[in-house]
């Protein structure tokens, strides 16, 4: 029953030194240059949904829970952020070839109809990103309309 | 509390030993990829003539893509799965160092995205719709790519018009017969060849 005990304290030891070990946290308060609005037109429809689902993997700005200064759940988060970022990042969306833009503008349209993103563990955590059909709709109308419009910047 | 200090000594070393286990293995991923390059230059001295050998990457390139396609055609996740590992990896090998400046612009603009699309095509093994989304841009990719290198065999461009919700789509296949990699058996023989490449 001591060793319970004493296993108990030391996994609690560990617990507390590593609140101390803090990933680098993804927040810039400075606009980007190459962010999506300065090279396409973003209606607002689109920028709340962008805002609510989207941004907090895909752009250099996320609004964090609480629960992301408890580790490990703070290093998973940012484990999560570095790849999203990777995968599709909207405040560099202008540094991108125009292939690559037209790209991601065309797998926002199939994520949107095969329902793959948000991710569902981040749903279940954000009650805005539970998108209704008409919110996607919105999403895959606009992407679609940049794609036949051929990724033709608008500045 | 020696016990716990004994405790925390053990979860460390178990830690550290963790980690030192990954280093381990990424420095071997990393001498096995040195070792690929390093047997790719070896080809390369020996081939005589420069330009065969860009030719002849391009050709793997392609021959990998015509694998993924008739894994799709057979409505097969799994081998589109390594077809898109493979592709991924015969992007990474391919030797640029022959390229004008200007082709290989061009090369790394295709490259970057096709890269992408092959390895989502390789982490999706049992989502063979999803995977077919990102075959659709891939086959935008190699169009191009042999649009402006060349594929060294004839090739035919194919169009499937009830693909990606009626917008249609097309893919670049080997055979003269229509065998459709977009919905394979449920819908074999649909499309039409819209250009032939040689």
């Amino acid at each position: 029953m001591k060793l319970v005990r004493y296993i108990l304290l030391a996994l609690g030891i560990i617990f507390v030194a590593i609140q101390f070990i803090r990933s680098e946290r993804n927040k810039n308060e400075k606009p980007s240059p190459t962010d999506i609005a300065k090279v396409f037109t973003v209606p607002d429809s689109v920028t709340v949904i962008l805002k609510n689902a989207c941004y907090d993997c895909h752009s250099n700005n996320t609004s964090y829970p609480w629960y992301s200064h408890v580790q490990p759940i703070g290093w998973f988060l940012t484990k999560h952020i570095t790849q999203g970022k990777d995968e599709l990042n909207f405040s560099e969306f202008g540094s991108y070839s125009t292939r690559r833009q037209l790209s991601k503008l065309d797998e926002i349209e199939d994520v949107m109809n095969d329902d793959i993103m948000p991710l569902p563990s981040y749903r279940l955590l954000h009650k805005k990103a539970r998108l209704s059909q008409k919110e996607k709709t919105v999403l895959i109308n606009w992407a679609g309309n940049l794609i036949d419009a051929g990724g033709i910047q608008v500045q | 509390m020696k016990k716990i200090i004994s405790g925390l000594l053990i979860a460390a070393t178990v830690l550290a030993a963790c980690n030192s286990n990954k280093s381990a293995e990424s420095q071997n991923s990393r001498n096995n990829t040195q070792a690929i390059s390093q047997t790719d230059n070896v080809t390369l001295t020996t081939s005589s003539v420069k330009d065969t050998k860009n030719t002849v990457s391009i050709k793997e390139i392609v021959s990998t893509y015509l694998q993924l396609k008739n894994a799709f055609t057979n409505d097969n996740t799994t081998e589109a799965a390594k077809a898109g590992t493979a592709l991924e990896a015969t992007f990474k090998n391919f030797d640029k160092t022959w390229l004008t400046t200007a082709q290989k612009n061009t090369f790394v603009d295709i490259e970057d995205d096709a890269r992408e699309h092959s390895e989502h095509i390789g982490t999706n093994d049992g989502n063979i719709e999803h995977q077919r989304e990102h075959f659709e841009m891939l086959s935008k990719d190699i169009y191009d790519l042999i649009k402006t290198f060349g594929g060294e065999q004839v090739l035919y461009k194919d169009f499937c018009p009830m693909y990606n919700n009626g917008k249609g789509a097309f893919w670049l296949s080997e055979t003269k017969e229509i065998q459709n990699p977009y919905f394979g058996k449920e819908m074999l023989n649909c499309g039409t060849i819209t250009e032939e490449l040689k």
